[in-house]
């Protein structure tokens, strides 16, 4: 039974080092982090700064070389890759930038597999589906392969493949990153909604319209957290506010 | 404001009412409410070096309005701004100097002033987003400003990061 | 569960055509092994039936008209004895033809080595001259119960009055007498006797021999025959099938497992994003190995399951010896067994080769990456951008590139499709082989094609001039074949005297030289194994009670007897018995000249003194192998199909990479298809010639060991002729070039951005 202030994430001392062909690569070094329900984290900084490395080991993607992931409250050091794939079916919803979606499957398919793989009875999964995919916009295309859509359909059929079995926890890898400004916002504009409703999200992302769009904004430096936000819509506006923007010279 | 003003002006002779509300409808709630007194104040600054001429125009119930109209001088100002390409915009000069003088004064940390200056892009980026949700979905210039400050504000926070980058490579 | 269903019934539809070939293969292999089991069966087991109904006699000795052969019964691990019977040879005629039999005098039933009547009755003492023939001889004879057989030259009648089953050597034309019981009132002039032994301990018959030669002398012995000797050549032919099909069989088996490794192994190559993306999703490791794995069981069992039950509802149908064997087999208690058995042995083994590179697809980590890291390949060589200079298609020397220089893969790939390929220029060298036996039989040890035997009216001066006068026959060698006793007296063998110092028979040799001067031999493999000699040595052996030292200098190869005989010129013979007359004449035709006519003109030449049979030919009876032969190469190259299939996909998709920086060098559509097209084409190249390289000389070795294991001797064993090499390497080179053309060209069209998203 989880109460309200029981972090839905919390991570300690989370350490990767990257060991590839040249030096080894300290992706991620020391990161404290927490995240409560219903939050909307975004976590910004250069590439290269081990944002992704970071979202993969809260995922369970990769294993830390040191500290504890906690999901709600359970501790996850225990945990092989087969403890952490049933994870991922119910608990953790994935986004990544590209390749979402498996190549061979159809987009119901797809979208279904999470689903399916919890247990969910046929029927239902595909109850689910045809809610999410209405709700996306993505009527239609049930039958159509992933290598028929456009970069901005495939991010969407990735957020309904996450969605589907409502997981408490969204993690999105620079979900706009392949996508033009017209996908980007129609992301931004889904990512907003789900959170209207409550789905707690960690995004990462170089782009600073997206991570606007969170409650709050961590900067991540060289495998740190240099700085850690609340956006709260800014101090009380100075000369015209947004207007000192906007504001045509004379 | 001047050269937009004789811009509006070229479709026909306006008051200054008139113009204002052209301004409103044209740039949307993004643009600020005009001022009307700095309308007339340019008006007339623009009269007095000959590039508008105005008339009085008597009304029945109300003061006279001044009816205004381009002249030969006004036109050839408004080609001549057509043809001149606009500046770049400035680095935010003020920001940088605080930065670049942070050490010697000892009086501000440099990454906690990246930091500060940070959130403050990302507020107003968050309003920027919330004004374009607000703004009417048909008025294609409207969203074009916002989407332009946004782009410049991405980019003033690509730079935030550059120097981030360069000053923790200092440390 | 219902996830991994559904996974794996969409990966089903996107790989059709390799399931498909698999299934195919499985059940090709299984097919084989089947019948391989059946055959194996069917040769042991109907000898052995009649053997034990028929209480069989273990030792067969033919001694002389005198020797007193009753002693025997008290010798010692002598359990029972069969006679004497007295015997003569004489020639029975019908309108099947002729043959030499042993017309053997018995009153009763003997106890051993009892006749089984198969149809009509045994002898009645109310008809003085019926007799029983033994079934093989009725057949070759076309004789029923209740006709009539004439002895030619006299005008003796016999009436068959049954047909019976024996466990005794059986009738070959020309080799061995036949069997035919009589009242002993019918065998006139017995010139022998035939006492049949049954041991207490069935593994001593060589003790038993020496005994029975001990007892009664060594000059009142005649011939003797063993169970074991029998059992061999009824076994024969099909055991060397089944041992054909069941090598085979597992060869293709080996290289099927091979085939479904490299497959799954390249599919999960090109398929590493997938897995990535199915794992992030929440399969587990072990879900994703048990989906590869599960998938390519239920291919292979259904293939398997599918050859059990054709094999066991419509093998017997299959015309000629399989559908025999099939037939015989059903009755056998080890059927189900084997029914059971081999299809579950070769599904195991699938799903072992399957395992292992199934592991490999749940190891794969659950982060995407954007490149799956390729090995690190060459540069261009020297050689290479040589030829790019000198105006080569920049197509070929980019395929060749592609091809060879990733080395570990590309030699897997060579290797895998190599494995097949070395099987069927095996199965081809078999086939050469056997064709031989049938077109150029004087190099297989066959250097003449009639056998003529002349009664006692011709002289041998006047025999020969006959035969030698008759068109198309090139030469006529007297010949007499005896039987002596090896050293130590264990059993007997056959010595044939044959041509003269005038006119020395062309034996065909394998190792050593002819027989030139006194007391030189030539022998076969059999009797070399037998008595431990090699070529070089010298043997003693009797002949009736006369010794004879021979010098054995070479090695021919001999399909008659299993090869225990020894050749020698019959002025050899002579030096020890001057009286010797030639009763056989060995004639060798003109090339091109067709046997039978030639023998049909002789016997109407001979008017009846002359009695011609062709000589077998040991591929006689081989003939199902050419079927057998041709169905494995079916399956073979199912099996080449699905590995060519695999390393088309695999370079295909490696290709989608290189796209567009092809098409940015300069490269048009067409000249990147060609660049896969040769990649695949010089594999298949690199294939052919390894396979060649090791099967011509595998090939060799396997054949040439049946051969001197059967006791043929080595040195039969015929590579495939270079053009049918030639076309086996055009057929696979261009198949492979032809069956890469199209996805080749579908993925060089791809439209850019789909290119993109695939790679990115």
């Amino acid at each position: 039974m989880r109460d309200s202030t029981t972090p839905v994430l919390r991570a300690e001392g989370l350490v990767k080092t990257h060991h590839g062909e040249g030096a080894p690569a300290h992706a991620v070094r020391g990161v404290d982090l927490r995240v409560t329900p219903g939050e909307f984290v975004a976590i910004t900084g250069p590439s290269g700064a081990g944002k992704s490395t970071l979202l993969h080991l809260l995922g369970g993607l990769q294993r830390p070389d040191a500290g504890s992931i906690w999901l709600d409250g359970e501790c996850t050091d225990g945990y092989n890759e087969a403890r952490w794939a049933v994870e991922r079916r119910r608990r953790i919803g994935i986004v990544f930038q590209f390749f979402n979606l498996v190549s061979d499957l159809s987009v119901a398919d797809n979208v279904e597999l999470p689903a399916l793989l919890a247990g969910v009875s046929p029927k239902k999964a595909r109850a689910a589906r045809e809610e999410l995919l209405a709700e996306l916009g993505l009527e239609g295309k049930e039958r159509s392969m992933p290598g028929e859509l456009s970069g901005g359909e495939q991010q969407r059929v990735a957020l309904a493949r996450a969605l589907v079995n409502h997981p408490p926890l969204l993690l999105a890898d620079e979900p706009a990153g392949s996508l033009d400004s017209k996908g980007t916002r129609e992301v931004m504009r889904l990512l907003a909604r789900f959170h209207q409703r409550g789905q707690t999200i960690l995004l990462v992302t170089h782009d600073a319209r997206l991570a606007s769009a969170a409650d709050r904004v961590i900067s991540f430096f060289d495998g740190r957290i240099a700085d850690d936000a609340e956006l709260d819509g800014g101090a009380p506006p100075r000369r015209t506010g947004i207007s000192g923007v906007l504001e045509l010279k004379d | 404001m001047r050269l937009p003003l004789l811009a509006l002006l070229a479709r026909g002779p306006a008051h200054g009412y008139e113009l204002k509300q052209d301004l409103e409808q044209l740039l949307g709630s993004a643009y600020p409410q005009p001022n009307v007194g700095q309308i007339y104040v340019t008006l007339g600054r623009l009269e007095k070096t000959g590039l508008i001429e105005g008339e009085d125009v008597a009304q029945s119930s109300r003061p006279n309005k001044k009816v205004y109209h381009l002249t030969d001088a006004g036109r050839e100002a408004l080609r001549a701004w057509y043809e001149e390409t606009a500046d770049e915009p400035r680095v935010r000069d003020e920001f940088f100097m605080k930065l670049a003088l942070a050490p010697q004064t000892g009086l501000a940390d440099q990454i906690a002033l990246i930091n500060t200056q940070r959130r403050q892009y990302l507020n107003t980026m968050r309003q920027l987003s919330k004004l374009a949700a607000a703004e009417d979905r048909d008025n294609r210039i409207s969203h074009l400003l916002i989407e332009g400050a946004m782009l410049h504000l991405q980019a003033d926070l690509d730079w935030l990061e550059r120097c981030q980058e360069e000053l923790e490579e200092l440390e | 569960m219902r996830a991994t269903l559904r996974w794996a019934h969409s990966d089903l539809r996107t790989h059709r055509g390799e399931a498909l070939f698999l299934v195919l293969a499985t059940a090709g292999i299984v097919a084989s092994l089947l019948l391989a089991t059946a055959l194996f069966g069917y040769a042991t087991n109907p000898w052995q039936r009649v053997f034990t109904q028929a209480h069989g006699a273990h030792v067969t000795l033919h001694t002389t008209a005198s020797a007193d052969a009753g002693e025997l019964a008290g010798l010692d691990g002598v359990d029972s004895v069969a006679g004497p019977y007295p015997t003569a040879s004489v020639t029975l005629a019908s309108q099947g033809g002729r043959a030499s039999v042993e017309l053997r005098g018995t009153s009763g039933r003997p106890d051993v080595g009892r006749p089984l009547i198969t149809s009509g009755h045994w002898l009645d003492p109310a008809t003085p001259r019926g007799v029983v023939l033994e079934s093989r001889l009725a057949r070759v004879l076309l004789t029923a119960p209740g006709d009539t057989l004439t002895v030619p030259g006299t005008a003796r009648r016999l009436t068959v009055v049954g047909v019976a089953d024996s466990a005794e050597p059986r009738y070959r034309p020309g080799e061995r007498t036949g069997l035919v019981w009589a009242l002993p009132s019918a065998v006139t002039d017995p010139d022998g006797q035939v006492v049949g032994l049954r041991l207490t301990d069935p593994g001593d018959t060589g003790y038993a021999v020496q005994r029975a030669v001990t007892e009664l002398g060594a000059g009142a012995i005649g011939e003797v025959a063993t169970w074991q000797q029998a059992r061999a050549e009824a076994q024969g032919d099909n055991r060397l099938l089944g041992q054909v099909l069941g090598l085979f069989g597992l060869g293709a088996l080996v290289a099927a497992g091979f085939a479904v490794h490299g497959a799954i192994a390249t599919r999960i190559r090109g398929h590493l994003r997938d897995i990535s993306v199915l794992k992030a999703i929440g399969f587990t490791p072990g879900q994703v190995v048990r989906v590869f794995l599960i998938q390519h069981l239920v291919y292979a069992l259904f293939g398997a399951v599918a050859a059990a039950a054709l094999t066991g509802t419509l093998g017997s149908a299959v015309p000629g010896r399989l559908g025999d064997a099939v037939d015989v087999w059903q009755d056998l208690p080890g059927h189900t067994v084997a029914l059971f058995v081999v299809p579950v042995g070769a599904v195991l083994f699938i799903g072992a080769t399957t395992g292992l590179a199934a592991w490999r697809a749940g190891r794969v980590p659950p982060v995407p990456v954007p490149r799956p890291a390729a090995p690190p390949a060459g540069g261009l060589t020297g050689v290479a951008r040589r030829a790019l200079g000198a105006k080569v298609p920049p197509a070929l020397v980019l395929g060749w590139h592609k091809a060879f220089t990733r080395r570990p893969r590309s030699l897997g790939a060579v290797a895998r499709l190599a494995l097949p390929l070395l099987l069927i220029v095996v199965a081809l060298s078999a086939w050469t082989t056997i064709d031989r036996f049938h077109g150029s039989p004087e190099r297989m040890g066959m250097p003449t094609a009639l056998g003529v035997r002349a009664d006692t009216s011709l002289g041998d001066r006047e025999a020969r001039a006959l035969l030698e006068r008759a068109p198309e026959v090139a030469a006529a060698y007297p010949g007499v074949e005896v039987a002596a006793l090896v050293p130590g007296q264990t059993a007997t063998i056959a010595l044939r005297g044959l041509g003269t110092a005038r006119e020395p028979y062309p034996f065909t040799l394998a190792e050593g030289r002819a027989a030139r001067g006194p007391d030189e031999a030539v022998a076969g493999q059999g009797l070399l194994d037998l008595l431990h000699v090699r070529v070089g040595d010298w043997v003693r052996m009797t002949v009736g009670d006369q010794p004879q030292i021979l010098h054995i200098v070479g090695r021919s190869i001999e399909p008659e007897n299993a090869g225990r005989v020894i050749s020698t010129s019959l002025d050899t013979l002579r030096a020890n018995d001057p009286g010797l007359r030639p009763s056989i004449y060995q004639v060798r035709l003109d090339p091109g000249a067709d046997p039978a006519e030639v023998a049909a003109r002789l016997d109407a030449a001979g008017r009846g003194h002359l009695d011609v049979h062709t000589v077998a030919n040991p591929a006689d009876g081989l003939s199902p192998l050419r079927a057998v032969v041709l169905g494995m190469i079916a399956v073979l190259a199912l099996i080449g199909l699905i590995e060519l299939l695999t390393a088309i996909g695999g370079t295909v998709r490696e290709g989608e990479r290189d796209l567009l920086a092809l098409k940015a060098i300069g490269l048009s559509p067409r000249q990147i298809t060609a660049v896969t097209v040769t990649a695949t084409a010089g594999t298949a190249l690199a294939a052919v010639l390894l396979a060649t390289a090791l099967g011509l000389p595998l090939a060799h070795w396997l054949i040439d060991a049946q051969g001197s294991t059967s006791g043929i001797g080595a040195g039969i064993a015929q590579g495939p002729s270079p053009a049918l090499l030639l076309l086996l390497g055009t057929a696979a080179v261009l198949g492979a070039a032809a069956l890469a053309a199209v996805p080749a060209a579908r993925a060089a069209r791809r439209r850019l951005a789909d290119t993109l998203s695939a790679v990115a």
